[in-house]
């Protein structure tokens, strides 16, 4: 049977900010993003608690709604990134921290965009249509 | 491949199909994420795999349910409220599926031929249940043709086979002794194209929506384990990922299912859990939403999701051979109170194990 030998909570977590500081290295310098997937990691409450403590907050807080509602903040260090996802049940399913200048999911996707200019435009001649008949 | 075709432009596309649902680039970005998450995936992986779903069509997935109990497809199509996971049901194409379809009868056998003959080697083939085999398999018909023979010709052109939950992975309690009607898991009788066991008696449903997400997406079956079962999902142990791993290393166990140590939530190894030999999501991805799972609930691991659990002891009984002071008599009263049946009963209490001059 397998012996672990667990870090306590405060070793785990100067761990994980050895490992952001090294993914934000990497993005200063070679502009590669990362990410640390924290659901797949054995972490205690309290430890995430802690985490999000010593990351601190930044200037940017997002909210996302899309099949539930999701939380996005910048953390104190410019670059890091505190990322909640949950569905609509209330349930997380992804708790992040991006090392990125702006998440992905929070750029407009180009399909998306078309789409939007289309119906766009449909509402202006909707509505010139109505200005115009009116008249 | 079906999966990554340049169908930008398609209408017929999972990305153009969601998107005039209202669900856009971002939901599935984010189920993408909750997946790549699910799957043990780095997190960079998710956009790929989004951008791999938007140009994907919806994927056939027949579906054929045999010697079973309909357990299975309870468990994967019931939700107390609309989860991330049930978009899976938006990328597939569930094209026949005796328990949910409207037809019958002649109807849906030719459902049935019609959903073959236009998706010919691409179609998925997903089974629940075990396969009778004894006696050319006359105790498990539909159609007035028997799960056998349906099995050999169907699977004959898929692009690859499901395998949910235990009996269809490995026979399950309709093979458990005296395995009247000589049930056997798909992969006892099909050799020739790629299987993927996901069993559990029921299986956690996200681990097929996972292992769909893959598949749609990658156009491949994830990586698995020597019993072919997903690793993201069951590559360790009950035992491994539970809460009270803790009170087990600490020799803080639980010797009655109301003692103190119970009630301190200490570890249910003395009372017969399975988990240090099971393995499953089940401590992790958890149930009904992610509310809880057995052991959380306070009883023992069964070890559903393992081969010939269902002969493999009592439930009560624990992995180093002891029963606890005081429940041996309730659990072998629960025991036939879930086997309905004296025989079923006795064969747990003894630890008796099936004959092998019995096995087909």
């Amino acid at each position: 049977m397998t012996n672990f030998n667990f870090l306590d909570d405060d070793q785990l977590v100067d761990a994980l900010l050895v490992e952001v500081a090294g993914l934000l290295s990497r993005l200063i310098e070679d502009g590669e993003e990362g990410a640390i997937d924290l659901l797949g990691l054995p972490l205690s409450p309290f430890c995430v608690a802690e985490l999000e403590r010593r990351l601190g907050r930044g200037e940017i807080s997002v909210e996302l709604d899309a099949i539930g509602l999701s939380k996005i903040r910048e953390t104190g260090f410019p670059g890091v990134w505190w990322t909640q996802h949950v569905d609509e049940s209330g349930r997380v399913i992804a708790r992040l921290i991006e090392t990125t200048a702006i998440p992905k999911i929070l750029r407009a996707d180009v399909d998306d965009m078309k789409r939007g200019r289309k119906l766009l435009l449909a509402s202006i001649d909707v509505a010139v249509k109505t200005s115009r008949s009116a008249a | 491949m079906q999966n990554a075709d340049d169908n930008e432009n398609d209408d017929n596309t999972l990305g153009a199909m969601l998107a005039a649902r209202g669900i856009g680039r971002r939901s599935l970005l984010k189920f993408a994420i909750a997946m790549a998450s699910s799957l043990a995936l780095p997190p960079g992986v998710a956009p790929l795999m989004a951008a791999n779903l938007a140009k994907a069509k919806r994927r056939s997935v027949i579906w054929l349910s045999f010697q079973e109990c309909t357990g299975c497809t309870e468990t994967l199509l019931r939700s107390s409220s609309p989860t991330i996971e049930q978009l899976i049901f938006d990328f597939i194409s569930l094209d026949y599926q005796e328990t949910l379809m409207a037809a019958a009868g002649a109807a849906a056998e030719k459902t049935l031929r019609d959903a073959i003959a236009a998706n010919k080697g691409e179609y998925l083939l997903a089974i629940d249940g075990s396969i009778p085999t004894k006696d050319s398999g006359v105790y498990s018909l539909t159609g007035g043709r028997s799960n056998l023979d349906m099995l050999k010709e169907i699977a004959a052109d898929a692009k690859a086979i499901l395998a949910i939950g235990t009996c269809a992975a490995y026979g399950g309690i309709p093979k458990a002794f005296p395995n009247p009607t000589g049930a056997v898991g798909v992969e006892d009788l099909v050799s020739n194209k790629p299987i993927i066991n996901i069993p559990g008696c029921p299986p956690v449903p996200e681990v097929l929506s996972g292992v769909l997400a893959y598949f749609i997406s990658f156009g491949k079956l994830p990586d698995l384990d020597e019993r072919k079962r997903p690793l993201a999902y069951f590559g360790a142990t009950i035992h491994d990922q539970c809460y009270r791993r803790a009170f087990y290393d600490q020799g803080k166990f639980a010797h009655s299912f109301d003692d103190e140590g119970a009630r301190q939530g200490w570890c249910l190894f003395e009372l017969g859990c399975k988990g240090p030999t099971t393995h499953n999501a089940c401590a992790s991805l958890k149930w009904n939403n992610g509310t809880s799972f057995p052991i959380q609930s306070g009883h023992g691991c069964i070890g559903c999701s393992e081969p010939d659990f269902w002969d493999a002891g009592s439930f009560y009984t624990s992995l180093a051979g002891g029963s606890a002071t005081g429940w041996r008599n309730a659990g072998v009263a629960a025991a036939v109170g879930i086997a309905a049946g004296a025989a079923a009963a006795l064969a747990a209490r003894n630890k008796s194990r099936p004959d092998p001059e019995d096995k087909p």
